[in-house]
């Protein structure tokens, strides 16, 4: 037995009989005995000189990139959306005196001027909004919360509403029910670095677009095509806009308009689902109000042939109409209220930035006579109109 | 946290500035102890007691079996570290499962048994420090080793943050020594662990995460069989993916203990390029399979009772190995296939013990390697029976009529990486990387070394986690 492990009794590497070549055993060389410490050579290299060159060389590279991605209309402050982001909004309701939130799908995440919210009522909402996702699944979420006692508006896009799985948001919610403190950590570093370099974007990283490259090259494969690619920019506190490249024409904002009506579509929502629905948002709704909160209900505008195709889906009479008396909450439907007719809509689905603010006003307004937990300011800037956010001819 | 992301950046910053303060050795070893604790914790920070309880034993049992002066003692000592770590990898990682197959069993007994949730996470390389913890007492059980002299040199040894989570799966004997005197990495040292650490991130977030994961996802996570092109292409696709996710994490790990100063062995020396799979087990995961060799297949038997306990000894390494790597029959299978590959070859070997393989032979039979490597991944990366034979099925031309699955992008990717790396590997298996690169002229070392930090910045990487890491 040696007397201690020192590094005294290391063995020395020598290539083995039989295995030419392999300059440096491992344990896989040495059965049943003491590994001994590792060597690990340094090729003879001017290294430090080469790091500094390297470097130099990587850093002029990626200079040339952030330009490049700046050209392409990448901009430093575009946090991204990440379950981390939600999941900090999210706690917030845990720590409570919060006296807006915002629960939905990607519409009215988009379609919320969060500036303008709080211009109008002094009040800037928690926005909870997640594109591709099931806000029913938020709206049960904050039922939950047992701090939360304020107002919850839920908007929704209809066929999303009325279906069975989650959607996206179930990693935020997951991520809200465990962060480590790694995650937490790099979700800071990351805002922080996307503050100054626009490069950092989930949506232009290297590999996609590689795959973006392949237009449908295989006939009847999967194509990276059919996938949402970004549309939206993002501050910390999830105030959402829709990416300036997609409301002017061009391939991007062409794609978007392929991706919804062409990309996968969800089968119609049968009789159960929608009773389903309704039932559970009634007992979430209950719950809410319960422990003092209210809820109200928005439907934001959609375009052309995507609405089209949406209502024939999930017609008003059949969702949205249900299921408000059904739930018994109030809410306002944009074919209801005249300042919201006429919207920009670049790519169908969501509104354009400028419009975002004029629907954010007249949606404020709007609840403001529904409930009592929203009110407007004495100071508060006059109504925008449709005019203010659609370009003249 | 995992090397691919920005946390370990700053953390690893931070770990290497204090490293290099002039403080006294003593100071620094604490430091890079309680980083490691940081490190661990920044997953889950109360797993960090399931590390110091591995800790803590091994340390205690290691002092009694050399105290104790019965053999039944030294016995007692060594099966209470066993115990100890094999229980608490027992209870996290196979806990589910045991239940889950009782239940099972019961049916098939006609009991009506439901087993209770057992909704409990898996600590992060729990696999990964149980058994390093354990090869220190077996060690001193096995008067290989004498146990560390200080407390802090052998908490070190099982904590260090490079290897903790995911290897390679080190021995006392290979790290406690360097802890007992001061070390600080040179300039060139620092440099090449900075260069090593780029080429394994390079690997993780480029290839495996950015260019390989997803055909593979695409194949075996969706609901469409796939045809033969799909299917050999997703599990080549999984061949590289592995390989670049975990000898990435490896690599990253060599050389992030380099530039501190200390030594990690090789765990990978281009597998691919194994002819035969007893060469393939001396390239793959190298650390595991001489653990494993060493605490499991020698202690059962090893070659040295005959033929039958031999491949009985070889079989039961390779299926507990499998189950390593987790809680799945499928796993189980895939450590099957390959005990029973490493029987088949040893039976070969002894059939033809005059042939020596040159030229086009070895290539062939390295390619008939690489191909049932290939089909067992398909067992390693399935989630389910059904899943491993959909795939199966197609590569051997049995979903006739699928539809095409993967877009030609990708499979445009797959050829030139997994191509690239089976080349590379074929170039290299000679030889070390230390050795090629030394061939190589600086201004191109610095031209490669540019691109992949470039590649790996313009990636970004989504901090995916390593795949090694559940096990």
């Amino acid at each position: 037995m040696p007397s201690s492990i020192s590094s005294s009794e290391r063995v020395r590497s020598e290539p083995l009989p039989g295995r030419p070549g392999l300059v440096r055993p491992t344990a896989a060389d040495r059965p049943g005995v003491a590994q001994p410490v590792p060597e690990r050579d340094v090729p003879s290299k001017p290294w430090p000189a080469m790091l500094a060159a390297a470097a130099l060389v990587a850093a002029l590279a990626l200079g040339a990139w952030e330009a490049r991605m700046r050209a392409v209309g990448l901009v430093p402050g575009d946090v991204g959306d990440y379950p981390s982001g939600w999941a900090e909004q999210r706690r917030r309701l845990d720590a409570g005196d919060v006296p807006v939130a915002i629960a939905g799908d990607s519409r009215i995440l988009f379609d919320t001027d969060l500036d303008r919210f709080e211009r109008l009522t002094g009040t800037r909402p928690v926005q909870l909004a997640l594109v591709g996702t099931n806000a029913r699944y938020i709206v049960e979420d904050v039922a939950r919360a047992a701090n939360f006692r304020g107002l919850l508006i839920v908007g929704i896009a209809d066929t999303s509403y009325f279906r069975a799985d989650f959607g996206y948001g179930a990693d935020a919610l997951a991520r809200y029910r465990f962060e480590s403190p790694s995650q937490r950590s790099g979700r800071w570093l990351h805002g922080w670095l996307s503050q100054a370099l626009a490069f950092l974007d989930e949506d232009y990283r290297l590999s996609k677009l590689v795959h973006r490259l392949d237009d449908g090259w295989r006939a009847g494969a999967d194509r990276y095509y059919a996938a949402t690619w970004k549309l939206l920019t993002m501050r910390p506190d999830r105030a959402a806009r829709m990416w300036s490249r997609i409301e002017q024409p061009g391939q991007l904002q062409e794609h978007a308009r392929w991706f919804w009506l062409h990309g996968p579509q969800r089968p119609p929502a049968s009789d159960a689902l929608v009773a389903d629905t309704i039932r559970r948002t009634r007992e979430a709704v209950a719950a809410i109000r319960a422990r003092g909160g209210e809820v109200v209900f928005l439907r934001p505008p959609s375009a052309g042939p995507l609405r089209e195709m949406q209502e024939r889906q999930m017609p008003r009479a059949r969702g949205w109409e249900p299921l408000l008396r059904e739930a018994d909450v109030r809410g306002v439907h944009y074919q209801d209220v005249p300042a919201m007719q006429g919207l920009v809509m670049p790519e169908y689905s969501h509104l354009s930035g400028a419009c975002a603010t004029v629907y954010t006003d007249a949606y404020v307004r709007a609840l403001a006579g529904l409930t009592p937990r929203l009110a407007l300011r004495a100071d508060a800037p006059p109504p925008l109109s449709p005019g203010d956010c659609v370009p003249r001819r | 946290m995992v090397f691919n992301s920005l946390t370990f950046v700053v953390f690893f910053a931070l770990v290497l500035a204090l490293h290099n303060l002039p403080l006294p050795w003593r100071t620094k070893k604490i430091n890079l102890l309680v980083a490691s604790w940081l490190f661990y914790a920044a997953w889950n920070p109360p797993f960090v007691l399931l590390l110091w309880i591995s800790t803590v034993v091994d340390w205690w049992a290691a002092r009694g079996l050399v105290a104790a002066r019965r053999p039944a003692s030294r016995h007692a000592w060594m099966l209470l570290s066993v115990v100890a770590n094999l229980g608490m990898l027992a209870y996290f990682k196979y806990g589910a499962f045991l239940l889950d197959n009782f239940g099972l069993a019961m049916a098939s007994l006609g009991v009506a048994y439901r087993p209770p949730a057992f909704d409990i996470v898996l600590p992060v390389g729990i696999s990964f420090y149980t058994f390093a913890t354990m090869s220190y007492t077996l060690d001193v059980y096995l008067r290989r080793a004498a146990p560390a002299r200080s407390f802090l040199d052998y908490a070190l040894f099982v904590t260090f943050f490079p290897h903790l989570v995911a290897g390679p799966i080190m021995r006392p004997t290979e790290l406690v020594p360097q802890f007992e005197t001061p070390r600080r990495a040179s300039a060139d040292q620092l440099c090449f662990g900075l260069a090593l650490m780029t080429l394994g991130l390079f690997q993780k977030v480029v290839l495996a995460d950015g260019f390989l994961a997803g055909p593979v996802e695409m194949v075996y996570d969706g609901a469409k069989p796939p045809g033969m092109l799909d299917a050999w292409a997703a599990t080549l696709a999984f061949s590289g993916q592995i390989f670049c996710d975990f000898a990435g994490y490896s690599t990253t790990a060599i050389g992030a203990a380099l530039c501190l100063g200390f030594a990690l062995p090789d765990n990978f020396r281009f597998p691919y390029a194994a002819v035969g799979f007893s060469d393939f087990w001396r390239r793959w995961h190298i650390t595991l399979s001489a653990w494993l060799r060493d605490y499991l297949y020698i202690p059962l038997g090893g070659s040295r009772h005959g033929a039958a306990r031999t491949y009985g000894a070889l079989m039961a390494t390779m299926l507990l190995g499998g189950l390593w790597h987790g809680a799945s029959w499928t796993f189980v299978v895939w450590g099957g296939l390959h005990g029973a590959y490493l029987a088949a070859e040893r039976a070969l070997r002894a059939r033809f013990a005059g042939w020596r393989p040159g030229g086009p032979a070895l290539v062939g039979l390295g390619l008939l390697t690489f191909a049932l490597v290939n089909l067992a991944w398909v067992f390693f990366r399935a989630k389910t029976f059904a899943g491993a034979w959909s795939v199966l099925e197609g590569m051997l031309g049995g979903n006739r009529g699928a539809p095409p699955i993967l877009p030609a992008v990708d499979l445009l990717a797959v050829a030139v990486i997994v191509g690239g790396i089976v080349a590379a590997h074929w170039l290299m298996r000679r030889r070390t990387l230390e050795s090629a690169i030394a061939q190589v002229p600086a201004p191109v070392l610095c031209a490669v070394w540019a691109c992949l930090m470039f590649a790996v910045a313009i990636e970004q990487g989504s901090g995916n986690a390593f795949i090694y890491f559940q096990f």
